[in-house]
């Protein structure tokens, strides 16, 4: 395939690091995509669940009579009926001293959360399926619902699972260097309580999946909205009963995840275990409502802390006592995600000491997991709170105090006292460019006019650093790889099949970049497959900001093994010596006669006909690798926020946004740029808006989007948005991860910028999120 | 979110959908723009076993002027009164409260009609019918009735509307020139939590004040009212009639805002709503 | 939710605990109850069919009268099924003499649960509080004839 001119230039200028328009996009926007709700196969049953209306609840008693009397309802099944067929949920984090609560797909004598499935119909319509819930009749004992994680801890708390005989879920602690002596060095010793509330992910495309069993070869394929195909193949066949090598787990499209669909739900289970049983393939599709109740929610942790520190301004340590309310159960990653918090807690500074202690409490909630940033976006709002309380107890400036305790450049890689190794970083270098970009001194201008004026005016920041690519296999439940293939076909095309799962990531075309610059080909001939088990053979999905920086290299990999073979092969085709190859830009040539050179259409085309193989060289012009990452890579930044509150009403309004983020190599400028702004967005929301409400039954109260407000285009500011360029030495393309970042530093400048502006009234800390009544409350408590 | 089944009727005129309100009775359901009713079938909270979905009666459909009087008809969408050059002339405080509301989406579907006979405690248009003290016609099997706003807003969610009547035509006087609507929104939803719809008449020096989202139902704040009676209208004063905005009423409580925060914000909106009004016209 | 109200009637207190202990009395007086099952001494199933406006639902709910101190005071057990959800609430009576009639302190507390609770909240208060309102003036109504 020979190259025409046009090509050649801008093949010759790189695709990587171009902000180029994504492949997905035309036909997600034409409405042309496939997500699961689209797939309609011949026999399609649709399923649909009837939820307990009860936090807490013994079962009576469940007549299903009249529901599978209704025509064309094919069955009805409870937990009776499934529970010693299909296994309990999974969950990857269990705690050493795991107690956990077995978690049956289907509540069975009790149930444990609003929403928690006790019977499953099955029909020939969705209408059908949805008027057979309610024949349903389920007589339910009600109990009191535990639904405060502090009053769960007290003696004479009622049980969230009696057969526990206890709340606690897990305790877990992370000492880190010597705390004790940090407290003791220290001139005063602040406490500051945090909370931090529980989110409902919200992602635009709520859960589904569609089963189908092919009796025939004994072999399910399973379409699911997630983010974890692979993962679910690995843990599915136990809850099952089928060999790993007789399911397929496909992908489709999917409406975003945030970490809501980094899990294995048992829904997924059911419905597959009855498209066995009935031999007919079933859909399910989650409603928003259930969406709300049903899928993971984030957060939830309550913070009591207590911070050792100098007079000028140094933090020598930090003690954290955090409460997370995990509710029911433990799901995939439930347990895992506060030990983040305390792993990160340190932030970007050079804490001598730190100790933080996790006590996990079940609750009747549905079970929180892992969303956008897992556990970083807790640790960076703490010290970044923190870092701002510091200040302002002291009286100093909260951007001093900062440059203070933060390492210099020329001090990476740097290990923290949590004993992570900061891979790279300039902290300062990121700082400097967003007050740059915020223009700094008019800001501060600004903000003492305000004062003058009697607004309540505030800046904040926060210098953020978090975790991702997540990681070596040491540290990883099962597995911290990522796979990737490449493949020249027979035409020179090439076919790139990755083990990551981007679902809005855009891997599609940033893959398609780094393999088109890589190969020299032009990036219309490459094609980049995910999410189908079939043909990604192997692969760690994605979740933690790791699909670039893990399933890129992966191909990165599997390229250069290509180029090698193909050096060999063009040597023998050329009739010269191996070491004289050369490979540039898609041609392969022996050294000074680069007008005789081969492409890779002719390589490719050689390579499969096989009739003029050097002997000892097979045919075939495809590879694959594992990429086991040396470390996780840490991703930084500085956001700037000024806000106003309005006295009267208590509402905020961010009257500036700057972000300058560093993610290392940037693959796709367009991209990044997304990411940060989806991600700053999604932490206006966590900021100023949302919050998920279960009232003291645990009957919830943010189950819409009537009541459950996340931010819409009006309330995003004009983002300037910079970035500093750190790579990472972690992988050979030197990128670190961007999914996240922006999530992780966002919500702490903002909340920094409000207590900011409350400040003249002598507000020092305000919880989020920031609604108008908590804004105004704070403001009558302070006097006016 | 699938409603449990319906069979469907779209009569061709006002009689025919009157008919079949009288033959189906309680089983029947009359659909406008259909954003208040689809959603409370699509959660099976509304379950009508016949749907009368008069969005075809064009007689339904007009905004015009006659003796002093605007008549806006009852399927008139929240987005033609938005855009009415003929409202805008002679009753803006209608189209500011039509801006305010929901959506675009919402705003091409919703009508006035369906909004003021689903009288949600939250919707907009009932303080703008309170102040304006805006006239109900109403038809049923037999005949005609007018009814006055300060009688058709009934309670939470219920209007004085018979269960075998259907709503034609409200009219508003076409003299409210300085008028104003403000709205604090909840946010999630958009509806109002404290939404209050001013109008100061600069002669007789009196003041129109219709406060939404802070009660069971829509009210006047009488005491504001007759606080302002005569007065100059400064700001002074103003904002001291404003104070007692929330009197007399048991403002809702939920999540998003205490009944103590309501009728702050009452008090806060209502300052605004008057000075707003008292700057125009 | 709490609710506190104050009643007045102007019959003697003998007549307004009688009339609240009748059956027949109570599927009057509460709007929306289309029958009344005696399901053993002071307990009844009603079936009920309540909501505002157009946004009814069907409800079972099972009555209880309990700790009856005559003409004094009594509590009144009410659990509430339906597709809409659930509710339950508990009401203590008191039954005051008063000059030319009585008095009758009612302090309620209700929860709700399912669909109503998830879309209705906002409404709940305000609802339990105009039933309540509406159910003793019928019985005022109901007490004057």
């Amino acid at each position: 395939m020979v190259m025409t001119k046009e090509e050649q230039v801008e093949a010759a200028q790189g695709y990587v690091g171009r902000a180029m328009k994504r492949v997905e996009d035309p036909r997600l926007i034409k409405g042309i995509a496939t997500y699961v709700d689209d797939l309609k196969p011949p026999g399609l049953l649709y399923a649909e669940f009837v939820r307990s209306p009860h936090a807490h609840a013994k079962i009576a008693s469940i007549n299903v009579d009249n529901a599978k009397k209704l025509q064309g309802v094919v069955g009805v099944f409870t937990g009776v009926d499934l529970n010693d067929k299909v296994g309990c949920v999974p969950t990857a984090a269990p705690q050493p001293d795991g107690k956990s609560p077995l978690h049956y797909v289907l509540a069975r004598e009790r149930a444990y959360f609003l929403g928690h499935p006790v019977a499953v119909v099955v029909a020939e319509t969705r209408a059908i399926a949805r008027d057979a819930l309610d024949l349903v009749e389920v007589d339910y004992d009600p109990l009191p619902a535990v639904t405060d994680p502090e009053k769960a801890l007290e003696k004479g708390s009622p049980l969230t699972h009696p057969e526990l005989g206890t709340n606690v879920a897990f305790r877990w602690s992370l000492p880190a260097g010597d705390v004790e002596s940090a407290f003791k060095e220290a001139d005063k010793v602040l406490k500051l309580r945090i909370v931090h509330p529980r989110l409902t992910p919200m992602a635009m495309e709520p859960r589904g999946c569609l089963a189908s069993w092919h009796a025939g070869e004994s072999s399910l394929t399973l379409w699911t909205s997630t983010q974890i195909p692979h993962l679910v193949r690995t843990l599915l066949p136990g809850m099952i009963h089928i060999p790993e090598n007789k399911l397929r787990v496909v992908t489709p499209e999917v409406g975003g995840g945030f970490g809501s669909k980094l899990n294995l739900y048992a829904e997924e289970a059911v419905i597959s275990h009855l498209a066995m049983r009935l031999n007919r393939p079933i859909k399910w599709i989650e409603g928003r409502r259930e969406n709300a109740a049903v899928t993971i929610h984030g957060r939830d942790q309550i913070g009591d802390h207590e911070i050792a520190i100098k007079n000028d301004g140094t933090v020598l340590g930090i003690r954290t006592k955090i409460i997370a309310d995990i509710g029911s159960y433990l799901q995939l990653l439930t347990a895992a995600i506060p030990t983040l918090t305390g792993l990160m807690i340190c932030g970007c500074y050079k804490l001598k000491a730190a100790h933080t202690d996790v006590t996990g409490v079940h609750t009747n909630k549905m079970c929180t997991d892992a969303y956008r940033g897992a556990g970083r976006p807790e640790a960076a709002y703490i010290i970044e709170r923190v870092m701002d309380f510091v200040a302002s107890e002291l009286g100093l400036d909260p951007v001093e105090v900062r440059l203070k305790n933060m390492p210099a450049a020329t001090e990476f890689p740097f290990t923290t006292a949590t004993g992570l190794l900061y891979d790279s970083g300039n902290y300062q270098d990121a700082l400097k460019k967003a007050q740059e970009l915020a223009n700094w001194s008019s800001l501060l201008k600004e903000r003492e006019t305000a004062r003058k004026e009697g607004r309540l005016f505030g800046i904040g920041l926060s210098t953020y650093v978090e975790i991702c690519a997540l990681g070596p296999s040491k540290i990883m439940a099962a597995g911290g790889w990522e796979w990737g293939c490449v493949r020249i076909e027979i035409s020179g095309t090439v076919t790139v099949i990755t083990g990551a799962t981007p679902h809005g990531q855009g891997q599609e075309t940033s893959f398609a970049q780094i393999a088109a610059d890589r190969l020299g080909v032009p990036i219309e001939d490459v094609v980049v497959l995910r999410g189908d088990t079939a043909s990604a053979h192997f692969g760690r999905d994605t979740y933690g900001s790791r699909g670039t920086a893990l399933g890129g290299t992966a191909i990165v990999m599997s390229i250069d093994k290509i180029i090698e073979k193909a050096k060999t092969l063009a040597a023998a085709l050329l009739k010269g010596n191996r070491e004289q190859v050369e490979f540039e830009r898609g041609k392969f040539f022996i050294k000074g006669q680069e007008k005789d050179y081969l492409g890779w259409g002719q390589l490719a085309s050689e390579a499969y006909v096989a009739k003029n193989l050097p002997p000892g060289l097979e045919p075939g012009l495809e590879a694959s690798s594992f990429f086991e990452p040396s470390n996780c890579t840490f991703p930084f930044g500085t956001h700037i926020v000024a806000a106003e509150v309005d006295r009267e009403t208590g509402q905020v309004k961010i009257r500036k946004y700057v972000a300058v983020d560093d993610c290392g190599n940037q693959v796709n400028p367009l991209l990044v740029e997304g990411q940060v702004q989806g991600g700053i967005t999604q932490s206006i929301g966590a900021a100023l808006m949302e919050r998920t409400v279960y009232d003291e039954n645990g009957q919830l109260l943010t189950g819409e989007f009537m009541d459950y407000a996340i931010p819409r285009a009006e309330d995003s500011p004009e983002y300037v948005l910079g970035s500093t360029v750190t790579p990472s030495p972690s992988n050979p393309l030197g990128v670190k991860g961007v999914g996240e970042a922006g999530t992780i530093g966002a919500t702490p400048a903002i909340a920094n910028a409000v207590i900011d502006a409350l400040s003249p009234l002598g507000v020092r800390h305000l919880d989020i999120p920031f609604t108008p009544e908590q804004v105004w409350r704070a403001i009558q408590k302070k006097g006016d | 979110m699938i409603p449990v089944a319906f069979d469907y009727a779209r009569p061709r005129s006002l009689d025919e959908a009157l008919g079949l309100l009288a033959t189906h009775g309680e089983d029947a359901k009359v659909l406008a723009g259909g954003h208040s009713l689809i959603p409370a079938m699509k959660l099976r909270l509304a379950q009508p076993k016949v749907l009368i979905d008069i969005g075809g009666i064009g007689d339904l459909r007009l905004i015009n002027q006659q003796d002093g009087k605007i008549a806006i008809g009852a399927l008139t969408t929240h987005y033609e009164i938005e855009s009415s050059d003929l409202l805008k002339q002679s009753c803006p405080l209608l189209p500011e409260v039509a801006g305010k509301i929901g959506d675009m989406q919402v705003r091409n579907k919703g009508t006035i009609g369906g909004s003021c006979v689903h009288a949600d405690p939250a919707g907009d248009w009932p303080a703008a019918m309170l102040a304006l003290d805006a006239e109900f016609e109403v038809v049923g099997r037999n005949g005609n009735r007018t009814i006055a706003a300060k009688d058709f807003f009934v309670g939470m969610l219920t209007s004085a509307i018979g269960a075998d009547e259907i709503l034609k035509v409200i009219r508003v006087p076409a003299t409210a020139k300085s008028a104003a609507y403000v709205k604090f929104a909840q946010k999630a939803s958009g509806f109002a939590i404290a939404g209050v719809a001013a109008i100061v008449d600069k002669q007789r020096k009196e003041v129109a004040v219709g406060v939404t989202g802070v009660a069971p139902a829509a009210y006047r704040a009488a005491s504001v009212e007759a606080s302002l009676r005569g007065s100059d209208l400064s700001s002074a004063t103003i904002a001291s009639a404003a104070e007692k905005a929330a009197d007399g009423v048991d403002p809702l409580s939920d999540i998003h805002a205490s009944a103590e925060f309501r009728a702050h914000l009452a008090r806060v909106q209502a300052k605004h709503a008057l000075e707003l009004a008292a700057s125009r016209g | 939710m709490k609710l506190a109200a104050t009643y007045t009637f102007d019959s003697p207190p003998e007549k307004v605990f009688a009339a609240l202990l009748d059956p027949a009395v109570l599927q009057k007086c509460i709007d929306g109850c289309e029958k009344m099952e005696k399901t053993g001494e002071d307990s009844y199933d009603a079936h009920l069919k309540v909501g505002i406006a157009s946004l009814k639902g069907s409800y079972i709910g099972k009555i209880r009268i309990e700790d009856k101190k005559p003409p004094e005071s009594f509590t009144l057990n009410v659990e509430g099924k339906g597709g809409p959800g659930w509710m339950k609430g508990k009401a203590n009576i008191r039954i005051l003499p008063k000059e030319n009639g009585t008095e009758l302190v009612c302090d309620s507390e209700g929860q709700v649960g399912g669909l109503i609770a998830a879309v209705g909240s906002r409404l709940v208060e305000a609802v339990g509080k105009k039933m309540s309102d509406e159910f003793f003036r019928k019985l005022g109504e109901h007490l004057k004839a």
